[in-house]
């Protein structure tokens, strides 16, 4: 058993573009990392979903290893960050952010099948150690910062938040 | 270098209120994810986007204070996010270069 109380630091580090497509049938959304300038943008069918190219951003794919034992997390199902807006109390995530209030912010470690269908998410592991890593060393008296995974959200429509992309530089 | 000591030796524009606290170092970015990838905990973070996005890889890493430059201001939910957040905003109509050079130059690394 590992006793190691971890200090992570990010590797693997890559830049790429996150590639969101929509089903237009049923209104499932699905994303994956694209290290391709320009990603495929035609339209296909997979199975019920016919899936066409909603958006592509710049983005940042990485995992987390330990410096003091080498244990590293693969975070490659995590296709983005979302700093909550939810305050559902029909929703988990909205019930937490509810409790918690001004002491910490909820951060939602999204992957890239909005209908968890797959049965694939940011692994329980993943998640935890995104919350040390971001917690460590965070100054005194500031919020803390809770990650979840997206399957904890009660439907991907109505909790929502800020994606952490590099959608709107246009507006610059 | 404390945060007030900053603002009053580069002429800083508050664009909320905020605690006053150290700043260990700088960070330069307009990307979100390159901010979340780079900026170190409790930095001055440097940029021209004002976009909400910004707001939240700023809280992610713990960013001390945001400076918007070249006279970019946030629309008023932007700053409304950031005070919640406990975020200090300021702005400066300096360019994003000639900023960083008056940093350098008060000693900050």
């Amino acid at each position: 058993m590992n006793t190691c109380a971890h200090h992570w630091s990010m590797t693997d580090v890559r830049g790429g573009y996150l590639v969101v497509e929509g089903c237009y049938h049923c209104g499932a959304r699905s994303s994956f990392f694209s290290t391709e300038p320009v990603p495929p943008m035609d339209e296909y069918r997979e199975g019920e979903h016919f899936w066409e190219y909603l958006s592509g951003d710049q983005a940042v794919t990485f995992g987390l290893r330990c410096d003091e034992c080498g244990r590293t997390v693969d975070l490659k199902a995590m296709t983005g960050l979302m700093l909550s807006t939810c305050d559902d109390p029909e929703c988990e995530i909205g019930r937490m952010a509810l409790e918690l209030g001004r002491s910490a912010s909820i951060y939602v470690a999204l992957c890239g099948d909005s209908t968890h269908a797959s049965g694939r998410c940011v692994s329980d592991e993943g998640v935890a150690a995104l919350g040390d890593y971001f917690n460590q060393g965070r100054r005194q008296g500031r919020r803390r910062i809770v990650v979840v995974p997206c399957r904890m959200r009660s439907d991907a429509d109505c909790c929502r938040g800020i994606v952490i992309a590099d959608s709107g530089l246009t507006d610059l | 270098m404390k945060i007030s000591e900053i603002v009053d030796k580069t002429g800083l524009q508050a664009l909320n209120a905020g605690e006053d606290g150290e700043i260990p170092g700088v960070y330069v970015s307009d990307m979100a994810s390159d901010i979340i990838t780079g900026a170190p905990g409790g930095c001055l973070l440097l940029t021209l986007q004002t976009h909400k996005n910004l707001i939240a890889a700023a809280n992610v890493v713990d960013a001390g204070m945001v400076v918007f430059a070249h006279g970019k201001r946030p629309a008023d939910d932007v700053v409304e996010l950031a005070d919640r957040l406990g975020i200090a905003l300021f702005c400066t109509a300096d360019d994003t270069w000639s900023f960083a050079v008056k940093l350098f130059e008060l000693g900050m690394r």
